[in-house]
């Protein structure tokens, strides 16, 4: 019931602070002034964005802000600017920019068509999908090798959602946290855990023993990262928007990928050609 | 002589540091009542209470219907099926009907079927002059009537042997007499008893013999005549002339 | 406000079909949870109070030991922690047939248990000594005095606290969906995440909470009446 009552306060939370927004606001004009650009991102998802054993807050999606953004950002307002972070978590992060605490949201935040009711999304800076981690070894090598499996699965994520519809004969067991659903494999309590594939990625890195598990499977739903902007600020959209595209062209974007996802990198998560050409396709190449 | 129901043996009891009882000889003989008296705090209840065993005692031998109760693995359900009490505050099951009462001990310890057990708890109800009493329950009736369902209740066993532990001391004074006269009836029909009371009047009227106690010591025993006429020892006149002046 | 309310998500798609399968689920965990509760209570409350000492202390480390850790931690121990102890096979099968229910109804009943252990241990203890010394000197053993005259009456004594510490239990059912036991509260965040209603998805969810507790506050009103002892005045409840 306490659980139930503070979700309560947060949605009451969440609509004050959306009714509170009169007029538009154009976020340019707002930095200009300011000299500030403030995004909202996260101090603990490794590698978008995340404090490291220095205590620096660094990581991918903030590399993006910094090294794409930034640049246009200070072209289309005409001086020089400073990024400012603000911690912003799934349940806060579209209050907080409703309310012009932040003008952007740099973290790990999926583009749905829910949220284009609520915000504006940019290219997408990253893609990934639902796979399944196992067991090396394990019969299951795809969405096709779940029945009477017994599958690990987030509370509230869309691929439980597509597990339970289109897939019924998986048993489904649903967790409300992703730690509590991994140890449920490690255990045996289920026979896979399924997430977006780069969670899962990470989930393995972290495991007693990696080399134990695998991350199977082709991408049975989308999950492409976009940073969010208020609403209808179609100016500050094109800056945003402009900064990735030419990270995209020029290769600066692919540099900082192999950055944080490479051999050498935070999270190895090699790039498929599927992926890259989705990416691409996206400024028409 | 009679046989002896029981004796005690150089009884002594501690309650921690405090010796409660001090090497205790008394011999109570089958159909024998005899009255326990004594001012509060003397050893008169923890006295009859060793008879049934609901005190253990640390010194001596106290032997109940010939079987020493004081030896290890003695079994006490056994010996109390055998000894009835009736206490100061009733103790009736409040849950339970005057008849649930009486027959719970003979139907679940002695294996009574429950048409016997309820027979013999009418004839004891009448027995105890409220047979119209069998259905109510405890909290509906007088404590003079709930305390003769307690006699009942304890008869109902067929005990050998009856200990009272100041069943009066509770009761309004109206109601003394009821139980008195009951108590009475059983004496007469031959029951052996030990009464804790301060009724005096009963004594002297249904007592074969009044012992009388002080700091966990029997300082007297003697026929009631006796003991009223001529008590020696200056505590017992001094109890006296406080108990009978009221 | 401009929140627009619509409470047709309540009854459109599945969400009916999974409210009602989540209230079936909190029922059923519930009420074998408080069986098993009520069982444990008892003998550990009555155990606290019998006059043999090893008894005692079993009876009090089993209170201690379960309620002072919170109900989350149990619902782990009994999920993740108990099977391992068991043959792998035995293992398979058991996540195969509902382990996290099985796992959740022991863990909400041995820690409620705990709790209801006190509330049976203080109904004991406001029996006067006398009415257990009244009990054996008629015969009856230490354990049919319990059985059939202290427990039964200190029974009707706690119906109001057992009553609470009762819709507590159903409450605390809730806490089952961290081992993914689809119960009510489970399926209301699931309408919620369906449908993005908030609001309607959990005052579904509290209405049948409250209707589940005021209706067990009614029954035990009830049952108290019925077993009340004569003359004994009936407290509020």
């Amino acid at each position: 019931m306490k659980r139930m009552l503070s979700v309560v306060v947060a949605v009451a939370l969440a609509l004050s602070l959306a009714s509170s927004v009169g007029a538009q606001q154009d976020t340019l004009a707002k930095v200009k002034d300011s000299g500030v650009l403030t995004i909202g991102t996260r101090t603990g998802s490794p590698p978008f964005a995340y404090v490291n054993k220095n205590n620096e807050w660094v990581g991918f999606s903030i590399d993006l802000v910094e090294m794409l953004v930034k640049p246009e950002v200070q072209k289309a307002v005409g001086k020089s600017i400073k990024i400012e972070k603000k911690e912003s978590t799934p349940p806060t992060r579209i209050p907080l920019l409703s309310s012009n605490a932040v003008d952007l949201i740099a973290g790990t935040m999926t583009d749905t068509p829910q949220r284009r009711e609520a915000v504006d999304f940019s290219l997408t800076f990253f893609y990934t999908g639902a796979q399944f981690l196992v067991k090396k070894g394990s019969p299951i090598k795809g969405v096709n090798d779940l029945a009477g499996r017994r599958v690990a699965a987030q509370q509230g994520a869309t691929n439980a959602k597509i597990i339970r519809e289109k897939y019924p004969q998986a048993q489904l067991r649903e967790f409300p946290d992703q730690p509590a659903a991994f140890q449920a494999l490690l255990q045996g309590q289920v026979d896979t855990y399924t997430n977006d594939g780069i969670q899962l990625y990470g989930l393995k890195a972290k495991a007693p023993k990696p080399d134990e598990w695998d991350v199977v499977g082709d991408f049975y739903s989308e999950e492409p990262y976009g940073m969010a902007m208020r609403k209808g600020d179609a100016k500050f959209k094109a800056a945003v928007d402009a900064g990735l595209r030419n990270g995209f062209e020029s290769g600066k974007y692919f540099e900082i990928y192999e950055k944080w996802f490479g051999p050498k990198g935070e999270l190895p998560y090699p790039m498929t050609p599927q992926v890259k050409a989705y990416l691409l396709k996206q400024i028409g190449k | 002589m009679a046989d002896v129901a029981i004796r005690f043996k150089d009884v002594s009891k501690w309650f921690g540091k405090l010796k409660v009882l001090s090497d205790i000889n008394l011999a109570v003989v089958a159909g024998e009542v005899v009255v326990v008296c004594g001012p509060s705090g003397s050893g008169k209840s923890t006295l009859i209470r060793c008879v049934n065993g609901l005190e253990g005692i640390q010194g001596g031998d106290l032997v109940v219907l010939g079987e020493s109760i004081a030896r290890p693995g003695v079994s006490m359900s056994g010996l109390r099926t055998r000894v009835g009490m009736v206490f100061q505050s009733f103790n009736l099951f409040p849950h339970m009907t005057v008849l649930q009462n009486i027959t719970l001990a003979p139907v679940k310890v002695r294996g009574l079927g429950a048409a016997e057990a309820e027979k013999t708890a009418r004839a004891l109800l009448e027995r105890v002059r409220i047979p119209d009493k069998a259905d109510h329950y405890p909290a509906n009736l007088s404590g003079g009537q709930q305390q003769r369902v307690a006699i009942a209740r304890a008869l109902a066993m067929q005990p050998k042997i009856m200990l009272f532990d100041e069943p009066t001391s509770a009761l309004d004074p109206e109601m003394i007499n009821e139980v008195l006269d009951v108590m009475t009836d059983l004496a007469k029909d031959g029951m052996t008893m030990m009464v804790v009371t301060h009724e005096m009047g009963f004594a002297r009227r249904v007592a074969h013999r009044v012992v009388f106690m002080d700091e966990g010591r029997v300082v007297e025993e003697a026929t009631p005549e006796a003991f009223f006429a001529a008590a020696r020892s200056d505590r017992a006149k001094e109890f006296l002339s406080k108990i009978l002046s009221h | 406000m401009n929140y627009q309310f619509k409470w047709s998500v309540l009854w459109s798609g599945q969400s009916g079909v999974w409210l009602l399968q989540g209230l079936i689920t909190t029922v059923e965990i519930s009420a074998l949870a408080w069986v098993l509760a009520a069982a444990l209570g008892i003998l550990s409350g009555a155990l606290r109070t019998v006059p043999w000492k090893p008894a005692r202390a079993l009876a009090t480390s089993y209170v201690e030991f379960f309620r002072n850790v919170p109900l989350l931690v149990w619902m782990f121990f009994w999920y993740f922690g108990v099977p391992p102890l068991l043959p792998r096979a035995i293992q398979d099968w058991i996540f195969n047939h509902g382990a996290e229910f099985w796992a959740g109804m022991f863990a909400l009943g041995v820690y409620h248990g705990a709790r209801m252990s006190e509330v049976i241990r203080s109904g004991i203890q406001a029996i006067p000594r006398t009415q257990f010394e009244a009990s054996v000197a008629m015969g009856l053993t230490t354990f049919q005095a319990y059985r059939l005259v202290i427990v039964p009456i200190a029974l009707r004594l706690i119906v109001p606290p057992a009553t609470s510490e009762s819709l507590n239990l159903l409450k605390n059912s809730s806490v089952a969906l961290t081992i993914s036991v689809a119960e009510l509260t489970f399926q209301t965040r699931q309408i919620e995440t369906y449908t993005a209603k908030a609001i309607e998805a959990l005052t579904a969810g509290t209405v049948i909470y409250l209707v589940l507790c005021v209706g067990i506050a009614a029954i035990m009103a009830r049952v108290e009446r019925r077993f009340a002892i004569p003359g004994l005045i009936a407290r509020g409840g």
